[in-house]
């Protein structure tokens, strides 16, 4: 996201967009970056992701949905207990639940958990889910989090096949 | 060369250049963030991220707060009678 449209977003509809640089001699982009941030994404930085990585979580997230037509989202953080039925909940809360893919990643109780709704799941069978869910089992156990999560959407995203 | 100059310089030499080294390693590592990255067996302490390509379609603030109340849960049809959400596929692992 460029910092134009984030300051399209974050300032109300009907009036002229503010500027990062609310007035001059303000704190530089370059010095306090977080002026261009929505709170979710300075969140996000707190994450255990580096900035390349996050970009390219972005990246593949935005490619996927675009090829696929399907709503591809990524969950890390802890699921409670059954992890399967509240990964199924958090399934249920995205928009368009039907055709959604929600990967859901629980690096505490070493869990992963991928949801495909009900029209989701005539493009990506259970058994190709399995596959890439074993290679990313493999990449987190090596430790290897952002790229367990990129090569599964990966391969969630080549098999559902472009719409 | 007197003892006091071969001292000096085979030994006040390289304890010097050792010293130096030793400060810039010390004065190196003041890296105030802690090494943000998951490791198998450690304890993963960030709070839970959910990425999804256009932030607007999931219901907003699961982060601190309280989860909001499921709308999606139970439709009735006409005659009041539970319909059940097609049935969600997808696969399970651990590590």
């Amino acid at each position: 996201m460029t910092v134009g449209e984030s300051q399209a977003l974050t300032s109300g509809t009907g009036e002229q967009p503010l500027t990062a640089l609310h007035h001059a001699g303000g704190p530089t982009l370059t010095a306090e970056p977080e002026l261009t941030m929505s709170p979710e994404a300075i969140d996000a930085l707190d994450g255990p992701f580096t900035t390349r990585q996050l970009l390219r979580l972005d990246e593949a997230l935005r490619v996927a949905d675009q090829q696929t037509g399907l709503t591809f989202s990524v969950y890390i953080g802890d699921l409670e207990e059954p992890t399967r039925e509240h990964a199924e909940q958090l399934h249920r809360r995205l928009d368009g639940a039907a055709a959604a893919v929600l990967v859901a990643v629980s690096p505490n109780q070493r869990v992963l958990e991928i949801i495909t709704g009900s029209d989701a799941r005539k493009r990506i069978s259970d058994r190709d889910a399995k596959l890439a869910a074993l290679s990313m089992a493999a990449a987190f156990a090596g430790g290897d989090l952002a790229g367990g999560v990129l090569s599964g959407l990966d391969q969630l995203a080549s098999h559902a096949g472009r719409h | 060369m007197s003892i006091f100059s071969t001292i000096l310089v085979f030994a006040g030499i390289p304890l010097g250049i050792i010293l130096v080294v030793a400060a810039l390693v010390a004065s190196g590592s003041s890296r105030t963030r802690p090494a943000r990255r998951y490791r198998p067996g450690r304890p993963y302490d960030f709070r839970p991220i959910w990425f999804l390509a256009s932030p607007a379609q999931v219901t907003p603030a699961l982060a601190g707060k309280a989860a909001p109340a499921l709308e999606a849960g139970i439709i009735e049809d006409s005659s009041g009678a539970q319909v059940r959400p097609g049935p969600t596929g997808g696969a399970s692992d651990r590590w």
